[in-house]
Formats: structure tokens, sequence, C-alpha cells
């Protein structure tokens, strides 16, 4: 929500002297390690994409990228009381009903879902379909290697109520502000994410899209969502200065997500590496996986929607 | 048990040394002035020509020797000055106050002075560096802006932070590890503007002293170094100014007499220009109206001679950064003010000719503190540490054989480590409490510098401390996340954890003869207070911890042996060291930490430990004196590290390893106005991490590191120039131009490497690319001095 990087800001004024130049850099041999990326949320099945590291300087095309993905891997989805395991599925054999929940998983547009052709793990048998306030264990099984992991679906928190205001200095943009009771116990944990009414074609993580209690605890707040843009998107929306702001008339469909602590220190801890990524003062942060045996995350959500017509009252 | 025995066999030694000396022995005693000024001179020889047996003054300017009945010749000797002897002949104690006449002007600044010719070889200690403000004065400096910690980092041993970085690094040893001293009192950061210029105004500056090796016991608190710095006094005769006018700052400074011979004053004040290093960047867009950033520093001394016994001097320091940011587009606005503040009280008394004594009264604090908002939402992170020292050293100088020191310090320490306070609106965050810790630590200690024959030369010391953790303090519990499981709460008082250790010092020299000797020593030294550094560099941000029931104390040995052998009359000396360093209770923030998991917690908590070492060999060549001089020095060293839960538990390169590290310092005398200096430096490029794999989460790039600072930096080379060329003298009136060129052959060093992706993975126009970023390129700057 704030911006800590200002000191950072001083420095760069420093580099008034300084340049910069495109350097070759041999990077020693890495070993490859199992990346989980799945969800679970109420009323829909477990997503799982199981993917492989590459050397940071291998080859960027398509085939390549599509190369790290894991076939033939058991993934197994338990609550507690059944144990199903997911089929593997590729895009092109989904129901376009499924699409838009994929693209949020992945984190791609539509469009680059329907062309790239992505693969993962799911089932639709509804017996392993999410329920509020149960844990489900994941277990994977590719070669000889195991991971597992466990996440919850925690009970919902919803906010009081959202609203939109106009950002003092400019007329028709503004952030999304909402009001919450945190319940009294520590330990809760929220992700948002926002979609525009036929400007976004999925839910996009808002900037800075986790937050716990820590400091909130059992207190009634205002809190504010900057928009998320899709990752390196050239749309003009995203580009110059209104670029994190909601515009007066956008229709937004918030979702508010309570998730659990190990769920919630994955994305913290992936927000400020991407954050501090090029800043010279930060040593590299480490990524805090709730997989045990590989990296990424296993994380259930309690999603709740509402939709805000964006009008400064 | 084995450091016990050791301790009692020394004690032992000073008892027996107790019972030779009440034989038939007189003492010569007393202060040597400039007669100029009227202001003692530290480190001036005095010896006894028929033996070549001697003493140089104290800080204070006193000396004492003490021989057996006979007749002698006494010789007071400082470069610099004229010589003077003085027949003695010995059968009471004696005193003798003498003033010396500095020789011809134009000497003073390019001769190597207050030293004794061959004391390089001759006294025990090891990598001791005394500094000559006036050679620092003709090095190149970046902006012209003279910096005594910049100098250090020239020397052998001493490594650098980084590019413009004031921060140094002893012998393997992190930047808490150095105990900077400002007139006996603490200076917890010594840096301004994120490390770029030391907090010490050359001007006010009379004396700087180094220690790198075996600490003399009079020292502790710290594993790594002391730099000792000592402010001028203030012309007892004279009133003077000095000054300054530079590209980005400012200094000027005014000493004289109160009464005169008998009270002097000091005042020395530096600022940089408003807002000159952020401004240009802030023109460009005036949506950053407002921001600002300068630094300002003032010193002050007063110096009272009560008596001919007693002295009295009170020394102040006040120095500020202040930094603010706005951008009125996203209503963001930012503050952040730092600095220390120092004071300190010192009075010396002369008991008898045999004894005197040092009592200091300090006070050091230091703050930081962002305060940032944006729109409803505010926000202040405040950290610091503030002192209260009470110190007694005395000089007991029983013989000429001995010189004993022994006294006593206690430190009364108030930590606030990272504290932050949030609010939305009117609704005030619960960052939990403020945490505030309190400890006590103290120390006694003895030494001796005991010449045990001619050939063989013993410093021995001993240092007992101990450190008392007390409250009020509450130790929050946490689960594996993070979440409080209980609290216990300390009353105020109340000892929360008690260490206690025994830091044995021993430094020994074989001479082989007057010009080259064998040195070894070997010491141990207890640090209570840790730094614990969540970035790369030390930014202000980092916070000064205690020792706790969780973080124990660091504990150091040093074992260094060394040759040194001087050339040509002692013109030219040269040294080989080779020393092996280990490092217990290191600590560092946990993998994955984040400053924000402090707030409402335990730092310590936060915190992982290990070990860490270091060896290497120094290489030192000099020319003390002549047109020409200056040194080469070259340090081939490791650093290392093992934490068991970082890295893998894997052992690897401190962030500060330089294995190659040379300088080249040089001052060419080209005429009675014209002085060129020049310096040239090399070392190893930084170890870093890096990522070296990669893989998706939303379609973002997320990097994989490597083990933890596995890659190397290119070697950071450069070369600087400076000419200073002194106006047309007349008596009242001198003045210099400072001309520099800092990075002459415009070397382009890396100061950090970054990593770009541009384009969308998923439509194959994905673009890795690595960058790497240079700070300085060639930058010439002027300054212009002044005295009258």
């Amino acid at each position: 929500m704030l911006k800590y990087n200002s000191l950072f800001m001083l420095i760069i004024s420093f580099m008034l002297f300084s340049c910069e130049k495109d350097i070759e850099i041999v990077l020693p041999d890495a070993k490859t390690k199992l990346v989980v990326e799945g969800n679970i949320e109420q009323g829909r099945p477990p997503f799982v994409m199981l993917t492989k590291t590459t050397p940071f300087f291998s080859p960027t095309d398509i085939n390549s990228l599509q190369n790290s993905f894991v076939k033939n891997a058991i993934v197994t989805v338990s609550n507690g009381t059944t144990s199903v395991q997911l089929q593997e599925i590729c895009t092109n054999q989904l129901p376009d009903s499924l699409l838009p929940a994929i693209a949020e998983l992945i984190g791609v547009n539509l469009e680059s879902l329907k062309t790239f052709g992505f693969c993962l793990y799911t089932t639709l048998n509804p017996a392993i379909f999410g329920e509020v306030g149960k844990s489900y264990t994941l277990s994977i099984q590719s070669g000889n290697e195991i991971l597992t992991s466990i996440t919850q679906i925690p009970s919902l928190v919803l906010p009081n109520k959202f609203w939109y205001k106009d950002q003092p200095g400019f007329t028709d943009f503004g952030y999304v502000w909402f009001e919450l009771n945190d319940p009294p116990q520590i330990g809760n944990a929220y992700r948002a994410f926002t979609q525009r009414k036929g400007k976004d074609s999925r839910f996009i993580p808002v900037l800075g899209s986790v937050f716990d209690d820590q400091f909130i605890n059992g207190l009634t707040f205002d809190g504010v969502f900057l928009r998320g843009k899709e990752i390196n998107s050239t749309n003009p929306d995203d580009l110059g200065e209104t670029a994190d702001y909601f515009q007066q008339g956008d229709t937004i469909i918030i979702k508010f997500c309570t998730i659990d602590q190990r769920h919630y220190k994955f994305w913290d801890t992936f927000e400020i590496a991407a954050f501090n990524s090029g800043n010279p003062f930060s040593s590299p942060v480490t990524i805090q996986t709730n997989i045990n045996g590989g990296l990424g995350v296993w994380g259930g959500y309690g999603v709740s929607y509402d939709t805000l017509i964006a009008v400064d009252l | 048990m084995k450091r016990f025995w050791l301790s009692i066999s020394i004690l032992t030694a000073f008892v027996l040394n107790i019972d030779f000396v009440v034989a038939q022995n007189y003492t010569i005693s007393g202060t040597i002035r400039d007669a100029a000024t009227n202001e003692t001179t530290v480190g001036t020889t005095v010896y006894v020509k028929e033996t070549l047996q001697g003493t140089s003054t104290n800080e204070k300017g006193f000396f004492s020797i003490t021989l057996p009945k006979g007749t002698y010749t006494l010789v007071i000797s400082y470069i610099g000055y004229k010589e003077i002897e003085i027949p003695i002949e010995l059968n009471k104690n004696i005193k003798i106050n003498e003033k010396i006449e500095s020789t011809a002007i134009t000497k003073e600044a390019f001769e190597v002075v207050g030293e004794k010719e061959n004391i390089n070889t001759t006294k025990a200690e090891m990598g001791t560096v005394e500094l000559e403000m006036e050679k620092v004065k003709t090095l190149p400096a970046i902006f012209g802006e003279i910096d005594i910690l910049k100098t250090i980092q020239l020397l052998p041993g001493v490594q650098t932070a980084g590019e413009g970085n004031s921060g140094f690094y002893v012998r393997g040893g992190g930047p808490d590890q150095n105990l900077v001293l400002l007139d006996g009192a603490t200076v917890y950061n010594a840096s301004h503007l994120f490390g770029f210029f030391s907090v010490f105004n050359a001007d006010a500056i009379n004396d700087v002293k180094l220690y790198k090796g075996a600490m003399p016991a009079e020292f502790g608190g710290r594993l790594s170094s002391v730099l000792d710095i000592s402010m001028n006094d203030g012309d007892m005769k004279n009133y003077k100014v000095d000054g300054g006018i530079g590209v980005i700052s400012s200094r000027l400074t005014i000493q004289g007499p109160i009464k005169k011979d008998k009270a002097s004053f000091l005042m020395s004040a530096r600022r940089t220009y408003a807002g000159d290093i952020a401004q240009p960047f802030i023109s460009d867009s005036s949506k950053f109206k407002g921001s600002n950033y300068y630094f300002y520093d003032f010193n002050a001394k007063i110096n009272y001679i009560i008596s001919s016994k007693d002295k009295l001097s009170l020394s102040g320091y006040y120095g500020r950064d202040v930094f603010v940011f706005n951008n009125s587009d996203d209503g963001f606005g930012l503050e952040t003010p730092w600095g220390n503040a120092i004071a300190s009280l010192r009075w010396n008394h002369i008991y008898n000719d045999k004894l005197f004594a040092d009592f200091t009264a300090a006070f050091t604090n230091y703050n930081f503190e962002v305060k940032a908002t944006q729109d409803q939402f505010g926000f202040r992170l405040y950290s610091g540490i503030t002192d209260w020292n009470l110190k007694a050293d005395f000089n007991y100088l029983p013989s000429i054989l001995h010189q004993v020191k022994f006294g006593a310090a206690y430190t009364f320490h108030k930590f606030t480590p990272n504290n932050a306070e949030v609010n939305s609106g009117d609704v005030d965050f619960n960052t939990g409490d403020v945490i505030i810790n309190y400890a006590n630590e103290g120390a006694v200690y003895v030494s001796d510098d005991w010449d045990l024959s001619e050939k063989i030369k013993i410093q021995a010391g001993l240092r007992y401390t101990i450190y008392q953790h007390i409250g009020p303090f509450k130790r929050f519990n946490n689960d594996a996340l993070g979440n409080p499981i209980d609290t216990v709460v300390y009353k105020k008082g109340e000892t929360v954890k008690y260490y206690q250790g025994l830091e044995p010092r021993l430094a020994a020299r074989y001479q082989f003869n007057s010009s080259s000797s064998l040195k070894a020593s070997f010491s141990q030294n207890y640090q209570y207070i840790h730094l614990a550094t969540i970035s790369t560099v030390s930014l202000p941000t980092d916070a000064w911890l205690p020792s706790t029931e969780v973080t124990k104390p660091q504990f150091a040995t040093q074992y260094v042996l060394g040759y040194f052998k001087n050339f040509a009359q002692n013109k030219w000396e040269s040294s080989v060291e080779v020393y092996y360093k280990d490092m217990k209770n290191q600590v560092e923030y946990k993998e994955g930490a984040l400053p924000k998991d402090d707030g409402g917690n335990n730092v310590d908590n936060n915190l992982t430990f290990g070990k860490g070492w270091s060896y290497g060999a120094e290489f030192f060549i000099k020319k003390r004196a002549g047109k020409f001089n200056g040194w080469i020095g070259y340090t081939l060293a490791w650093t290392k590290r093992q934490f068991d839960e970082i890295n893998e538990g894997k052992v690897f390169f401190a962030r500060y390893d330089r294995i190659h590290d040379a300088s080249l310092v040089l001052n060419y005398d080209i005429s009675k106005r014209l002085v060129l200096g020049a310096t040239w430096v090399y070392a190893t490029g930084n170890a870093l991490t890096l990522p070296i794999s990669r893989y998706f989460i939303e379609g973002q790039i997320v990097n994989e590191y490597g083990e933890r600072n596995s890659f190397r930096m290119d070697a950071f080379h450069r070369m600087d120039f400076a000419l200073t060329l002194k106006g047309k003298e007349t008596k009242r009136f001198k003045s210099s131009w400072n001309f520099s060129i800092y990075n002459v052959y415009n070397r382009k060093n890396p100061y950090f490497i970054y990593f770009t992706n541009e384009g969308n993975a998923f439509d194959g126009t994905l673009d890795l690319q690595a960058k790497q970023v240079s700070l300085f390129g060639i930058i010439p700057s002027i300054s212009w001095n002044f005295k009258f």
C-alpha cells in the first residue's frame, strides 16, 4: 500500500552520474526443481499446474516453454475423507466455461490461454470440489520425486462495504476502498482480485494483493485497492500516470478471498520479490513456498464477490 | 579453564613486576607542547640518548620515563620540529615541560609527522596505523570532500563497502565490528548519505588511529577494529579561521583562546548545499516539488588547563541527514531524518610523575526515522541507540621497561530496534508495543608494555567484561508462522540475561636489529551488540540490537604473525602480516525474513546465527619521507561464513570478501606550492547471489537463486588524482586550491547487476537480459580552502 522504496529513489537520483550497460553473464548449472501452481475454491474443482524450473538464460520460445510442463504425474487431492486423483488435461480439451478460472490461475489473459495451450491437472468429480472450512492435502508423484502440501479454505470474511473515490489531483481516476472488520483471533489473511467488465478478461490480483492481520487484528479499518495489470501489458490503459487507478464509470467485480497463513506467506514474499527485483539495496527475497519437496504454491481460497460501479459520491 | 590460567599467569607477572621496581629509580616526566599554538603534541618521541630507550607522549602530550640514578641526555624529537637535547643529572624526580618549535612551514605538510623513525619495527603492537591529517588533505577525494574513512580504506586489511562508500570492513569483520570513537565517545553510524560521506569533518580532526590487529586491552566491545579519532583542541594563543568551499558542501572552523594559554575553543560546521544532490533529478518533473536532501554537522570543543596537573575538555558533535521526498501525483510523502549526537567530557589528571589518568563521561545517540504518508495512510518507522558511558583509564610507568595501563568502563545502553506505527485515517494499526531494550555493559582491564630484554618486548593485557540485559522487557514466543503463543514479561531492572567473558590480548616482538623485527599476537574479543542487516549495504535502517537470551555475544579469536623491515635509514618501511580470525555467534536475518516481521516482535526472533572466519596476508611498503612519498598495500584474503539455516548450511563467501585488494597512494611535492596526490585501488568484485533458474507463477517470471554470494562481479579498479596549489602566503592569510579528478580513466566499475524481462512468455516474445549499473564515471571537482 505504501511505497517503502522511495529511499531507493534517492539513490536513483545519484544515478545522474551513473550509467548502465547490457552484460553477458555465465551462470552455473542449476538443478531442475518441480514447481506447483495450484488452487482450490469453494464450489470449484482443484486445479494444479506442474512445471519445472529452467536455466535462467535458456531459450524462451514457445516450444521450450511448453517443454517445461511436467506430464504423467500422479496428482492426488484429499479432503480428509475423500481422495481423488486428478486427470491431466490440456486447455484445448476444456469447456470454455472453465477457461477464465484457468486464466486466473495461470495469470494470463484468455487469448494467450487459447493460443498457447496450457496443460494442467484437475477433475470433474464433485466429491473433491472445494468447501469452506475444509483442508486439502495435495500429493504429487513424478518420476522419483514426491511433493506434498496442505491448504485450507478459511471461513469467509466479508468486507462491510466497497466504494470508489477520485484520487486528489485527478478527475475520474481513483482507487477502490473497502471497510473490513478483522475477526478477533489472529491469523486471518486476505487476497483480492478485480475485473473491470469489458476491459479485463479475467480476475487480476490488485497491486499488493495480499495482507494479513499482523497489525490490524480485531480492528475495523479502511483499506484501498490499487488496480493490478496484466504482466508486461502494452494496453494504453496500463501505461502512464493513471495505470494504477480505476476509472470513473468502470463496473468492477471484486473477488475478495480469505486465505490461510502459509498461503499468504507465499504471495507476500512473491510480491516483495517481484517488487524488489532490480533494487540493488535488497538481498534476494526467498519466496516462502508451502510445497514440500518443490517450489510454488497450493492455495485454498474462500471467495466472495461484489460488484461496484465506480462513481465518486 | 585454559583462559583462566592464562589470566592468572598474566596477573602474577604484574604482581612480580611491582616487586622488582622498588629499586633506586627516579622519574623524568612532563608535557610537550607546540610553541606556536601551545597545544599538546601527541606522539612526540622522548628518549635517552645513551641507551636509546624511550617513550612517546600520550594523547595529552604527557610522557614519563623512569631510570636508575645516573647522567643522561634526554632527546625530544618530533618530525617537522626542532629536536631538543637536555642534559640530566638524575638523582631525584624531575619535571620537564618543553615547548617545541616547528621548522620551516613548508616542511610540515610533506613529511611524516609524529612518528619515531623506526617505530614500526620497535613497538610490539601490530596493525596499528596513524593517519596524518595534513597528508590526508592532499589525497584525491570525490567531490573534493576530504574523508578520513576513505583514506582508511586504502590501508591493507581494510576493505571498502563499495563504490563511494565510507563503510569499512576490517579483516573480514562486518561494519558493526568496528569501534569508532570521537574523543572517547562511540559513533554508531559514521556515514552521511547512505555511506557516501563520513561524518568526520576533516578540519575538526587532529589525530586518527586505527587498530586492526590485536586491540590493546583498553579497548573492547568490538571484534575487529578500533578507529580512535580525536578532535583538534583549539589554539591556545591565536584566533584562527579555516574554511573550504567545495562542489557540494562548505565548511568553516573557528578556534582560539578563551583565556590565553589556559583555555581554548574550537567550532566547526559543515553543510551540503540544500538539495543540490537531488535537485537536478527533481527539476525534470515538478511533481516532486518539495523533495530535498542535505546533511550538516557541527563539532565543538572546549579545553581548559586547570593546572599543570589537570586538564578538562568538553567535546560535542551533532549531525543530521535530512531527506524529504514528495510525489504529488500519488499523494506520497516521505521524510527521513537521521544522525548522531555525541558529547564527551574528559578530565586528565597527573597524580605524580609515574601515574596519570583520564576520566571520560560520554553520551552518544544515533537515531533513524522514516515518516511516510500516502493519502490517508501514515507510516513511521524508527530505530536508534543511546549510550551513557563512564570510563577511567590509568597510565602507570613504574620503570622505563614497563608501561602499565589499567582502568574500568561502564556503559548503559538503550536500544530502540525497528519500531513501526501505521495508521489509516483515524484508525491506528496495532503494530505492537514499542520495543526498547536496556543493557549494562562493564569492563575492567590491565595491560603492560614490557621490554623483557633489548630484543624482546611484550604487550600483555587482560580485559574482563560483563553484560546484563535488563528489564523492562517482553519476550514474545511465537509459533512457526510468527503468531504469538505467549509472552514473558520482565520487570524494570530485572535481569533478562547475563554474560561475562575474559579477553586476553597478547602481542610480542622479537627485534633482530634496529631495522627488522618479528611480531606475533593473539587476541580474543567479545562484542555484546549486533547490527543485523536486511539489505546489502549498510543503510541507516539497519538497527542495533542487544545480546539477549536468544542472541549470544559475538566472540572472536585472532592470530597474527608479522615481519617488519625498514630500509635506507628508515626512509622505507615494509611489512608482511598473516592473520587468521575466527568469529562466533554472527547474526543474519533468516531467509525470507521481512522488515515488517520485526513489528510487535523481538527482532531476534527473526534472526539466525552462525560463524565466520577470515584469513589472509597483507603486504605493505611505504616511503615515509622525501619529495616523493606514499605507500603500496596488497591484501590476499578470504572471508567465509556458515549458518545452518542459510544457504542450506553450506559455507559461503561473506558479502565483503575481497580475495585481492590493492592500493597505491602517492604524494609528490612538485614545488613548495604544488603537491600532487594520486591513488589507485583494485579489488576483487563483490560476491553476490544471482538467479540461476526461473519458473512462472501467474504468468510472472520468478527467479530461483543460486548459492549465496557464489557469483562475482567484475573487479573494481580506479585511479584518482588531486593537485593542491597553495596560494601566496601572507603572515595572516593562507589559502589553497584543491583540484581533483575521480576515476581518471573513467572505468565503468560494476555497482550492481540486475535482470530485465520484456515481452510475453506465451507468444514467444519474452526477452531476458542482464544489466550492469556503474555509479561514478570521471568526476572533476574543485575546492578552495583558506586559513587566517
